[in-house]
C-alpha cells in the first residue's frame, strides 16, 4: 500500500514503521557499538577536542596565552602567564563528549544503518559533533576565565563577556548536549519512510 | 508540469524537515532563557528539583536505604547525592517540549503528548534518581560511568523515543475520519 502525504501534517522521519524488537536490538546494537568507541577513543578523541578548542581559543584571545591538553579524562588548560607553580585547572571531558554514544544509537534506529549512504551520513555528523564539542570547550574554557579565577576574571572579564561565556557554556551542559545529537540525527538521516497517518 | 510537481512534492518534506529543525532550536533557546532565569529557577526549577529528591528520598526509604533528604540533597550512612540541573529530567523535558511544540499538530495532541510525556520523563527519572543512589551506596565505583553515560543516555534517548512515537500518533487520522467514508 503506497503511502498518501497528508498537507502539513507530518514530517518525513528516518524512521520504522514499527518499534519492534529489531529496532530495539539495532538501538541496543547502536548504543553498544557507540559506548565501546567511544571507551576505546575517548584519550585520542579528547586530545582532538583539545587541539581544536586551543586554535580557536587562541584566534579570540589577544594576546594568546592559552595551551589545552588532555589527560586522565581531564582537558588541562594551561596559560603562558599563570604563575610557574600555581595548579593548572582541569575540566572534566567525558561530560562534554560523551553525546557520541547518543548519536551512534539514534542513527541506529533507522533501517539498515550501515547501508554506504547512511554510514557516510553518520560519520558527517559525528564530524560536526566533533565541531560543537570544539565550541562547547572554547566556551567552557572562557567561562572558567571569566568566572572562576576571582579578582582576576573580575578584571578582565565584563558582566557582558562573563554572561556570554558562562551562559552558553551552561546552555550546552543543560540542553544543548543532548539536543546536539538529535539535530544532527534529524538533519542528517535520510527520509525513505512513509510520512507518519498514511 | 508532472516533473515540477513531482519536484515541488519532494521538497516540501524537506522544507518542512527544516523548518521543523529551525522551530525546534529556537523552542529550545528561549525555553532554556526561561528556566535559567535566576528567579525562574529559584521560584520553580529548584522546588522542582527538592521535589524530585523528596520523592526519591521515600522511595529509596521504601527499599530499605534509610535515607534523609535536605532540599535537593539526599543522604545515607554509606552515600550523597546532590540533584542538580541535568539530573532534575528538566534537560530531557526541555527537549521533549520543544520537539513536540515545534512539530506540526493539532493542539490537543500536542497537549495530551506533552502531559504524558512529562509524566513519562519524571517516571523514568524517579529509577534515574533512585537507582543511581543505590549505585553509588553499594557499587561506588560504577557510579561515574552509570551518571554520565549510561543514565544521562537513557532519559535522553526515552525522551527522544516518546517524541517519535508521539509524532507517529499526532500524525495519524482520527478513527471514523477516513475520507472515502467522509460526506
Amino acid at each position: 500500500m503506497r503511502p498518501k502525504g497528508r498537507k502539513g501534517a507530518a514530517l518525513p522521519l528516518a524512521l520504522p514503521r514499527r518499534f519492534d524488537a529489531r529496532v530495539a536490538l539495532r538501538m541496543a546494537a547502536g548504543f553498544a557499538a557507540g559506548l565501546a568507541f567511544w571507551l576505546v577513543f575517548a584519550p585520542a578523541y579528547e586530545r582532538a577536542v583539545a587541539a581544536g578548542a586551543g586554535v580557536l581559543l587562541r584566534l579570540v584571545e589577544h594576546p594568546s596565552v592559552t595551551t589545552l591538553g588532555a589527560s586522565g579524562g581531564e582537558f588541562r588548560v594551561d596559560r603562558s602567564d599563570f604563575p610557574p607553580a600555581s595548579p593548572r585547572p582541569g575540566l572534566p571531558a567525558a561530560d562534554l563528549h560523551f553525546n557520541f554514544v547518543l548519536l551512534t544509537t539514534l542513527f541506529a534506529i533507522s533501517p539498515h544503518p550501515l547501508a554506504p549512504g547512511r554510514f557516510a551520513r553518520f560519520w558527517l555528523a559525528a564530524l560536526l559533533l566533533y565541531g560543537i564539542h570544539v565550541v562547547a570547550l572554547a566556551f567552557q574554557v572562557e567561562a572558567l576565565y571569566a568566572t572562576r579565577l576571582g579578582p582576576w576574571s573580575e578584571a578582565h572579564y565584563g558582566a557582558v563577556a562573563r554572561n556570554l561565556w558562562a551562559g552558553g557554556f551552561h546552555f550546552y551542559q543543560v540542553a544543548g548536549r543532548f539536543a546536539a545529537p538529535f539535530a544532527l540525527w534529524w538533519a542528517l538521516s535520510a527520509p525513505p519512510m512513509p510520512e507518519p497517518g498514511s | 508540469m508532472r516533473s515540477a510537481s513531482v519536484a515541488a512534492g519532494a521538497a516540501s518534506p524537506r522544507r518542512r524537515s527544516v523548518l521543523f529543525l529551525v522551530r525546534f532550536v529556537a523552542l529550545l533557546v528561549a525555553f532554556y532563557a526561561v528556566v535559567a532565569w535566576n528567579p525562574v529557577n529559584d521560584a520553580v526549577v529548584v522546588p522542582f528539583t527538592a521535589a524530585i529528591a523528596r520523592v526519591s528520598g521515600v522511595i529509596l526509604n521504601a527499599l530499605g536505604e534509610h535515607v534523609s533528604v535536605a532540599g535537593t540533597a539526599i543522604r545515607s550512612d554509606r552515600f550523597a547525592v546532590e540533584i542538580e540541573n541535568g539530573c532534575n529530567g528538566v534537560e530531557a523535558a526541555l527537549l521533549f517540549v520543544s520537539a513536540v511544540l515545534a512539530f506540526p499538530a493539532p493542539w490537543p495532541r500536542r497537549l495530551a503528548g506533552l502531559a504524558a510525556g512529562f509524566l513519562a520523563i519524571q517516571a523514568l527519572n524517579f529509577v534515574r534518581v533512585v537507582s543511581l543512589f543505590w549505585v553509588g551506596a553499594h557499587r561506588p565505583a560504577l557510579f561515574s560511568s552509570s551518571h554520565t553515560v549510561v543514565w544521562q543516555s537513557a532519559v535522553v534517548l526515552a525522551s527522544v523515543l516518546l517524541f517519535l512515537f508521539w509524532a507517529s500518533w499526532s500524525g495519524r487520522k482520527p478513527a471514523g475520519a477516513d475520507p472515502k467514508h467522509a460526506a
